[in-house]
């Protein structure tokens, strides 16, 4: 068997064989532990995932590997922010939240204790399936009291997104999502205000407010749209709660019809926080949740999900078409 | 089913290889799943599965079955290629594992059928769930038994500890646990994370029969799950050590969680394998 190869030749395959990914929000989270000594990091054995594999090994003294143990880490962390720390704790989305929902309200919110929950594979976008797929969470966390929800549509965002965390004084929940390819440009860091969603595309016929990796999706069928004659307005709702509440109401006043893209159920999620807007303040108009339509999803690429269950540019371009029709 | 006596482990162990080579070949074409894992299990899904087991294929939902949880779902090129060769789906079916619409996925989900008894890509659920089979089998008089495959790393989710609990409480002697310690979690050994040390001692003292055993030698394998069917009123613990990457000389030992597969090392590994099965 001269064509096998030794268990060296195989390692240094495999040590080549692994390519990392941009980690701006584990070097966001690095940058803000070298200017804040209360900042510390945990992990429920996710570091690589969640970007904080650099935390790990340049501040070591204040980073937890807790183990694969969810609730054990909020608890641990609640105790950790009664003594004057601020941890952020991390793993996938799926299992930050719904995992341990219960002593979150409990040892983060109730106390309204600077628990920051960063959660990573938002929504369906994951190969690794129902089980790894949070089409809830947003839901979830946004119906706690005392918790801050926010989604950055992009790495750019990452790191404004954890300036936000600590920004606000109590418990937050960041929905991350790391980028699935290598970009040989470096990323340039964005700023977010907190509580501003933020205007990507300017448009006067209806208004698109999107969050995550839904606003990339919002844009391109904003372009799809513009060949059809239709002018729509992007909204990156990155501060799901406190929702920016303002920008809504103006948007959908000079705009009168609004679609709303989440990669999340629609029950729940961006599109029920704005529904809710718009109820509370007396408005009716054209409007539509494009999102998962209360279903369980299933592992695959990105691309794949998206179009599969009804997220991606053309579903969005879709539901445009439709409130314009009922807006005429 | 078998008996200790009569192993045919000369077949059992041909079984193994072949399940190897298909996890060789799941893995390959896109680098997604769990290469070294699945190696390392060959041996504990071959004695399940090919030996220990009341099964039918023909019948996946037949309620005296014996049930099998694969609690870490992600064990997923193996846990398929032993479906397949056991006969509960076509072969062939392996080709689409981790492709976009394929019921293969990476974690096991039970829209894949019956065989697939729980979801358990959550960790630390499945061996409450195979509990409360268990606990209804008992009231309803079946004779079927009740494993769980767990993984090492999993036992950190304190939600085993509350089944294994309850699972020594109730003397559930139809449950068997056979934890797959191939001491690897993501993060890298875990003893570097959180050791789950003294387990044997722990599980005993939780009110299980404990065995300990090397995972990769299916002899003791069956030995160890006959006498687990002799013990009553406990539940069982196999504790299982299994070495990563086994029967593949150039990965053997090698701790990598998750690996990309480079084409060389899959080629070699396929080489080393066919060489083994035509021998």
């Amino acid at each position: 068997m001269s064509d096998t190869l030794s268990k060296l030749e195989a390692a240094d395959f495999i040590n080549r064989s692994f390519k990392p990914l941009p980690r701006s929000y584990g070097d966001a989270l690095v940058e803000a532990a070298l200017n804040d000594e209360r900042v510390v990091c945990l992990t429920a054995d996710l570091s690589p995932p969640t970007e904080t594999d650099r935390f790990r090994d340049e501040l070591p003294e204040r980073f937890h590997n807790v183990g694969i143990a969810e609730a054990n880490m909020i608890g641990i962390a609640g105790g950790m922010a009664r003594s004057g720390e601020i941890p952020f704790v991390h793993s996938f989305c799926a299992f930050v939240t719904k995992r341990c929902f219960d002593q979150i309200t409990m040892q983060a919110a109730y106390p309204n204790l600077p628990v920051k929950i960063v959660g990573f594979l938002p929504g369906v976008a994951t190969l690794l399936g129902v089980s790894h797929q949070a089409i809830e969470d947003v839901a979830m966390m946004r119906s706690v009291p005392n918790m801050m929800v926010f989604e950055s549509s992009g790495p750019q965002y990452h790191a404004a997104a954890v300036q936000l965390a600590l920004q606000h004084d109590g418990p937050v929940y960041l929905r991350m999502k790391r980028p699935e390819k290598i970009t040989d440009d470096p990323i340039v860091q964005l700023p977010l205000d907190y509580g501003k969603g933020k205007v990507q595309r300017n448009g006067t016929d209806l208004t698109i407010v999107a969050a995550g990796l839904e606003v990339v999706e919002a844009l391109d069928a904003a372009e799809i749209l513009t060949k059809e004659g239709i002018d729509a307005e992007v909204i990156d709702m990155h501060t799901i709660k406190p929702i920016d509440k303002e920008l809504i109401l103006q948007s959908a006043s000079a705009t009168g019809a609004m679609v709303t893209a989440e990669n999340h159920n629609i029950i729940g999620g961006l599109g029920s926080a704005v529904a809710e807007v718009l109820t509370d303040a007396g408005i009716g108009l054209p409007f539509k949740r494009v999102g998962v339509q209360d279903q369980f999803c299933e592992g695959g690429t990105t691309p794949y999900l998206l179009k599969k269950f009804g997220l991606d540019s053309t579903a969005i371009a879709s539901a445009c078409r439709d409130v314009m029709k009922r807006k005429s | 089913m078998s008996s200790p006596e009569n192993h045919n482990l000369k077949a059992y162990q041909q079984i193994a290889t072949k399940l190897r080579l298909h996890v060789v070949n799941m893995v390959a074409p896109s680098g997604q799943g769990y290469v070294q894992q699945g190696l390392g299990a060959a041996d504990i899904f071959t004695a399940l599965y090919f030996a220990e087991a009341n099964m039918d294929p023909a019948n996946p939902t037949w309620a005296d079955r014996d049930r099998i949880f694969l609690t870490t779902a992600h064990n997923t090129a193996i846990f398929y290629a032993t479906l397949g060769e056991r006969g509960f789906f076509d072969t062939n079916l392996l080709s689409t594992y981790v492709q976009d619409g394929s019921a293969l996925e990476i974690n096991s989900c039970e829209r894949m059928g019956p065989f697939v008894e729980a979801t358990c890509g959550s960790l630390g659920q499945g061996l409450s769930v195979a509990l409360g089979c268990a606990m209804a089998a008992k009231r309803q008089g079946r004779t079927s038994r009740y494993y769980v495959i767990l993984g090492d790393g999993e036992m950190q989710e304190g939600q085993i500890w509350e089944a294994a609990m309850l699972a020594g409480a109730k003397g559930l002697d139809n449950l068997c646990l056979i934890v797959d310690y191939n001491f690897v979690q993501s993060e890298g050994p875990m003893d570097l994370v959180m050791s789950l040390e003294p387990l044997n001692d722990k599980m005993q003292s939780f009110g299980f029969h404990v065995q300990d055993v090397d995972g990769n030698d299916i002899g003791a394998l069956l030995d160890a799950l006959a006498e687990a069917r002799e013990v009553k009123g406990q539940p069982s613990f196999i504790k299982a050590n299994t070495l990563m990457g086994k029967g593949v000389t150039s990965l053997e030992g090698l701790m990598f969680h998750q690996l990309r597969f480079p084409k060389e090392v899959a080629d070699s590994a396929r080489a080393e394998l066919e060489a083994k099965l035509a021998s």
